[in-house]
């Protein structure tokens, strides 16, 4: 688990390095991300080595989004100023990208 | 520091009590979380920061679990498959529509182009949409705001809308929550199941990257229209 841990923590480390060197706008976590998925299909790192501590911290992802989300609580005001309107234009425009991208997946051809 | 610690554990221990125990979609722990705690420092009167000298020991392990979620990749590929493919153009199609949707819908509610920047890359991930909003010309913490916001609406409202349409495949309903609401959302759907997780966690990786590339050039094109 200890070894897991500190192998991500390696990829994150990493993903944040390489962003900051090559000033991409990409966040650190994803490059990580992606490294990490890189390294395994290449046969670099054992999924043995990494799983213990990617199951147990996509387990309770939803759980650290906790304090950013109450971040809200910052921004109350300025949600206030733009209130309806604001929150329609959301609403709609969400609501197209969620259906355009599924529906696209259910109706396009699957190739067998 | 031990209470903003104890404060989120607890109230996401609650709330995730309440889901399972009533079974209703709705009631989203993160968002009943989230909203409780606002509720509970507004009414204390306890800080955000001083909140925060916790809650940042908590979301430190944002970081490595976005890393874990490469590793659910990994684990689910062979099941994705040859979709994959046809996974990149929905987000695409997904990405594009967002952008244009977004910008006419602002338009459309008269609102100024300081705040349709803002609201352009909200279905995108909150560092990669931060940098758009300045780059158009946005406020990125208006920007911050609405991506949170976006993505707490669609961890709770995007399986049960999909679910209701008949699109109930892990991976149609992956794509459309990664594409539409980032990590939050993709913390919703490895609880539908890892493949649903993974299938998001790559919708959002690449509306991420297609979104930075694209939002700029279509912004400048669509000035031309208005």
């Amino acid at each position: 688990m200890l070894r897991a841990f500190v192998i991500i923590l390696l990829f994150l480390f990493a993903g944040e390095g390489i962003q900051q060197l090559l000033h991409l706008s990409i966040p650190g976590n994803v490059i990580g991300m992606i490294l990490i998925f890189l390294a395994l299909q290449l046969n670099l790192l054992k999924l043995d080595w990494v799983k213990p501590a990617s199951d147990s911290l996509t387990r309770y992802l939803a759980l650290f989004f906790v304090p950013p989300g109450v971040g809200l609580i910052l921004h109350l005001s300025l949600l206030q100023e733009y209130g309806v309107p604001m929150s329609a234009s959301l609403g709609i425009s969400f609501l197209l990208t969620l259906l355009s991208t599924s529906a696209f997946l259910h109706l396009s051809p699957k190739k067998k | 520091m031990l209470l903003g610690v104890l404060l989120t554990l607890g109230i996401f221990f609650l709330a995730e009590s309440l889901y399972k125990r009533t079974g209703f979609l709705l009631l989203n722990p993160v968002l009943v979380s989230i909203a409780s705690i606002i509720i509970i420092l507004q009414l204390s009167g306890f800080s955000y920061e001083a909140y925060m000298e916790g809650g940042q020991l908590i979301s430190f392990l944002l970081g490595p679990s976005v890393v874990a979620l490469g590793v659910v990749f990994y684990e689910k590929l062979q099941e994705i498959g040859a979709s994959i493919w046809r996974i990149v153009l929905a987000v695409c199609l997904g990405g594009t529509l967002s952008i244009i949707s977004m910008r006419l819908l602002s338009n459309a509610f008269q609102l100024s182009q300081e705040v349709s920047a803002s609201l352009i890359p909200s279905s995108v991930t909150t560092p990669i949409a931060m940098g758009i909003s300045t780059e158009l010309g946005g406020i990125p913490s208006l920007t911050a705001a609405v991506v949170i916001l976006v993505g707490i609406t669609g961890a709770a409202f995007g399986i049960p809308i999909l679910k209701l349409l008949g699109m109930r495949m892990d991976i149609i309903m992956g794509a459309g929550i990664g594409a539409s609401s980032h990590g939050i959302g993709t913390a919703r759907a490895l609880e539908e199941s890892h493949l649903c997780g993974a299938v998001s966690a790559l919708a959002m990786c690449l509306n991420g990257i297609f979104t930075s590339v694209v939002s700029v050039p279509l912004w400048k094109l669509m000035e031309g229209w208005m």
